[in-house]
């Protein structure tokens, strides 16, 4: 496909999430926040949803050796990149997502998140140019470098291609923790809003009659 | 589209069912959803107009990301703020809004410089953690989840603190 292909396509895959997030105020930054902090959960229920269809979805056509996979050694600055990314949004108080999105609908926080966002990148770039951690990928091998800190490269194909089991097996024990994680969810949602419920029946019973 | 999509907030389950179909289609297409890479190559563009060909001097914008304008990745943040506003001027929810006070700026502040740090140091961004390489099972998925996981919670009870005063 050529370039110009390939960018009309993310603009409009773009506009379509875009729509659909500005329309159901989904949070990456809240499904986690609010369930830590506050104990509710309707983005985090959302967000594993999407991630029980897609592991079948990538899985499935990983097995037949489809899709476009990433393609990159990990290591502990993986770790390390997204423990400083997570404090981040929340202090925040929006992801990579959000910050389009509410800038988007005039949120001029969200515009200022976004540019401290690029100035934080720049300030890494003038850092790696300096020590070249961690490795250029052109540099890579996709196998363990641990003077470098990597691990290297492994997902539900090279699994498929080293055991012989076909990637969607993988995929579907994935897909069933993620799913008993939202059942978890679920029951603990309904237990509270029994508690809820029986809490309110008390108070009303309390009341003196007139 | 009918009228009643702008006028009432959608289930979140629903609109992240139908973006993990059409995020099945891009990865078919070009590669999963991500936005960190697109903010990359956007910073290296900018940095462009600024510093002209000096910016060639720091090896990370030759190495890791030499600035390209076609690059895909920019699009889907472009179409995503596209969305948004379209989005929120339909439901009539557009308006500028600014923080009110010093901290919730100084918060701001350094929460996106800690988001810009941190995707750099990783490779990879929230989206591409939980849309990408988790569906994926990358390893490295497991581990920016975990990473994420930790991160967050960090700054949970930062941010509880704040609230505290």
């Amino acid at each position: 496909m050529s370039a110009i292909g390939q960018c009309l396509i993310a603009f409009i895959f773009g506009s379509i999430v875009g729509l659909l997030v500005q329309r159901s105020r989904f949070c990456n930054t809240a499904a986690l926040r609010d369930a830590i902090l506050f104990k509710t959960y309707r983005n985090t229920k959302a967000l594993l949803v999407a991630m029980i269809i897609l592991t079948l979805g990538f899985t499935a056509f990983l097995t037949i050796g489809e899709g476009n996979p990433m393609h990159f050694d990990v290591g502990l600055n993986t770790f390390a990149g997204l423990f400083i990314f997570g404090v981040g949004m929340v202090l925040a108080g929006a992801c990579t997502v959000s910050t389009w999105v509410k800038t988007g609908e005039g949120n001029v926080g969200a515009l200022w998140a976004l540019l401290f966002t690029f100035v934080g990148m720049f300030l890494f770039s003038l850092l790696w140019s300096a020590n070249y951690w961690p490795p250029a990928p052109a540099s890579m091998t996709g196998e363990p470098n641990l003077e470098a800190l990597q691990l290297g490269y492994a997902n539900a194909a090279t699994l498929q291609e080293k055991l012989g089991i076909p990637a969607i097996v993988f995929g579907m024990i994935q897909a069933g923790v993620l799913f008993l994680i939202y059942r978890a969810i679920r029951r603990k949602e309904e237990a509270q809003a029994e508690r809820h419920r029986q809490a309110t029946a008390s108070a009303t019973m309390a009341q003196p009659a007139e | 589209m009918p009228i009643e999509f702008f006028k009432k907030t959608l289930d979140p389950v629903i609109a992240l069912s139908a973006i993990a179909v059409l995020d099945i289609f891009l990865f078919l297409q070009v590669g999963a959803w991500t936005v960190g890479g697109g903010e990359t190559m956007m910073t290296g563009l900018i940095a462009q107009v600024f510093m002209g060909e000096e910016l060639q001097r720091l090896p990370f914008w030759n190495l890791v990301f030499e600035p390209d304008p076609t690059y895909w990745k920019i699009y889907i943040s472009l179409g995503m703020l596209f969305g948004a506003f379209v989005g929120a001027v339909l439901s009539k929810e557009f308006y500028i809004r600014f923080p009110r006070r010093l901290s919730e700026w100084v918060m701001i502040t350094i929460g996106g410089l800690l988001m810009g740090i941190g995707i750099r140091l990783a490779f990879v961004c929230n989206v591409s953690t939980f849309f990408g390489m988790g569906p994926e099972m990358n390893m490295g998925g497991y581990l920016a989840m975990s990473g994420i996981l930790a991160g967050a919670w960090v700054g949970s009870m930062v941010y509880k603190r704040i609230l505290e005063g």
